[in-house]
Formats: C-alpha cells, structure tokens, sequence
C-alpha cells in the first residue's frame, strides 16, 4: 500500500470515528496533545485501525513509542509490510 | 487612588488569608470530630446505606462550613439553569483550583468525587473520602473504576468528576478525559456540566495565598442519554467541554 493511501485511510479513521477535521490532522500533531486522544480513546483507535486495515497489532510493543501522526502513518506502513 | 485601590486590596487579602487557615484548621480539628459524632453514635441503629448518606452529608456540611471561612472577602454564587436538577446524574467541572473539591458541597444530591491519587493520601480529608466512597480513577483499571461507578450511580449516588484530571489555574482548560463519559454512555445517567468561575486564585495553582473575588458555580441544563447516546466517547468529551468552555467565556466576558 503506497505512503498516501494510508495516511488517508488513516485519516478517514480520525474523521469518522473520532469526528475530527481533516485539517488538524497534519502529520506532526501530537495524538495526545493536540488531537486530544486519551488512553481510553487510543485503544477505541487501535480497533478502528486494526478494522480498517484488517490486520491485528493490538499486542504489539512499537505502539507505546508512537506519539504523532506521522509515527502512526509509519507504523501502519511497517505492519503492512511485515503482513 | 490607585495606590488606595491597592491597599485596599492587599488589607482585603490580608485579613482573608490571616482568618482563613485558622479558620480552616479550628473548622477541621473541632467540625469533623463532631459530624464523626453525629454520624456515628446513631449508625448502629441504621442500614450501611443509611449511614452511608449521613457520612456522605456530613462531608457537605464541612465543605460548606470551610468556604463559609472565606466569608465576606470570598464569595459564592450559585447559579443554575431553570428546573430541578436529575437524580442522580454525573457533574461534570473544569478544574482551576484546590477549592474545587469543596464547591461540590454546593450541588444538590448526595455526591463521590473522582480524584486523582494524591488527594487520597492527604490525612484526614483523604482517609474520609476513602471511606466516603470517592473514586480514584488511577488506582484502578478503567473496568473496574467503571462497575464502582455504576454501582454508586445504581444507588442514587451523584458522581462528581474533574476530567480535565489536573487543576488549569488561570490558563486555558485542558483536554478532558473520556473515563466518565464512557461511564455515562454505559449507565445512561444524565450529565450535568458546571462551571466554576472566579476560583482561579483561590488559591492559585502552586500556591497557598488566597485572593479576594466571587466565586461562580453554575450548572447548566442536563445532556440526557436522548442527546448523547449515538456520540462516541471522545465526541461526548469534546462537546461537553465545548459547552462549559463557551458557558465560561460568557460568564467572564461580563
């Protein structure tokens, strides 16, 4: 899958479930922080995710270490090359 | 005449930090002893639940009798929309200072609070909310902070809940987090969101010294499980922030 066509479906995520704009979702917004996802939130994320793309990282360590966007757009790309 | 203004202000400050903490200590050291009393010389005569709410009452009654202490430099306005508030429901509040806590006793119906760890470790105060059945949100996983949610709610009890989870003194509100909405969503108990106003240096975040000024509470209209029940969590959150951020905008821009 190229770089664009997940980061969009990524974004897709953020827009229906979580009702955010496109335009705050800029590659380096802090999820906490800025995007105000909290540890609740951020497992309600993963199932999103793990739904849209259709693979199962719920257990997977590298996630703890993403804290922007951008880090999420990559790990989506290393999971979907590891699949 | 400013020069006046400001001395008339920091005698106004003066008096009320020099009466205050006395006030507090002389408050806590002979009220809470007393209330214990009156709860507990008839408790053997009552249900668990009975005494439950006289325990819970009596922590209302000290949280009125210490911000009585602030009288007159320190007042409180309680403001509320048109109507009875629901029973019980969840208040959900910004967090601007240590004086949060007790503006609780301000709400109608009886109340737990969810705090954060430390307040459970204060003397005194922490072991009566401990025993009062207030919640700590980070001491347990969110399931189980959830089934003692739901538990309290199931008997009638009020949950009052700070989910911006810190105090934002005079800056802007913080994010909020989602535990108690998803509490709402599951239980579909009413929420009441409140806005306190006034509060921010009384005292200031990080410090002791208490300035003079109005305090506002105001609850607004309920936002009842018709209105939020297809919201998501993190959506719940955000728009009831919003309110309460606009709500708080108003009641300051006069």
């Amino acid at each position: 899958m190229q770089k664009d066509e997940i980061r969009a479906q990524v974004n897709e995520v953020f827009i229906e479930e979580f009702e955010l704009n496109l335009a705050d979702l800029k590659p380096e917004a802090q999820i906490f922080q800025e995007l105000g996802l909290d540890s609740l939130d951020i497992v309600d994320l993963i199932v999103a995710l793990q739904k849209k793309f259709g693979v199962n990282f719920r257990s997977d360590e590298r996630i703890r270490e993403i804290r922007t966007l951008d880090d999420l757009y990559h790990f989506i790309g290393r999971i979907g090359q590891e699949k | 005449m400013d020069e006046q203004v400001d001395m008339s202000e920091f005698l106004k400050a003066l008096c009320l930090n020099m009466l205050f903490y006395p006030l507090f200590l002389l408050v806590s050291l002979i009220g809470i002893p007393l209330l214990t009393l009156f709860v507990a010389i008839p408790a053997p005569f009552r249900s668990h639940r009975q005494n439950m709410r006289a325990f819970r009452l009596m922590i209302v009654r000290y949280g009125r009798l210490v911000l009585g202490s602030m009288l007159p430099w320190v007042r409180i306005a309680k403001e509320q929309s048109d109507g009875t508030l629901p029973q019980p429901c969840i208040y959900i509040c910004n967090h601007r200072s240590a004086s949060d806590p007790f503006l609780m006793a301000l709400l109608p119906g009886e109340i737990v609070q969810v705090v954060n760890v430390w307040p459970f470790h204060l003397p005194i105060l922490g072991w009566f909310a401990k025993w009062a059945g207030y919640l700590s949100v980070k001491e347990m996983p969110f399931e189980a902070f959830a089934e003692a949610a739901a538990g309290r709610l199931e008997q009638g009890i009020n949950i009052a809940a700070f989910p911006e989870g810190t105090r934002s003194g005079e800056g802007p509100m913080g994010p909020f987090h989602s535990s108690m909405f998803r509490v709402a969503l599951d239980t579909r108990v009413p929420v009441v969101p409140v806005c306190i106003s006034g509060n921010e240096r009384i005292p200031p975040k990080g410090s002791w010294h208490l300035k003079p000024g109005t305090i506002r509470v105001r609850a607004l209209p309920p936002v009842t499980a018709d209105t939020y029940g297809e919201w998501s969590p993190f959506v719940f959150k955000n728009r009831i922030h919003d309110l309460i951020e606009k709500e708080l905008e108003i009641m300051e821009s006069k």
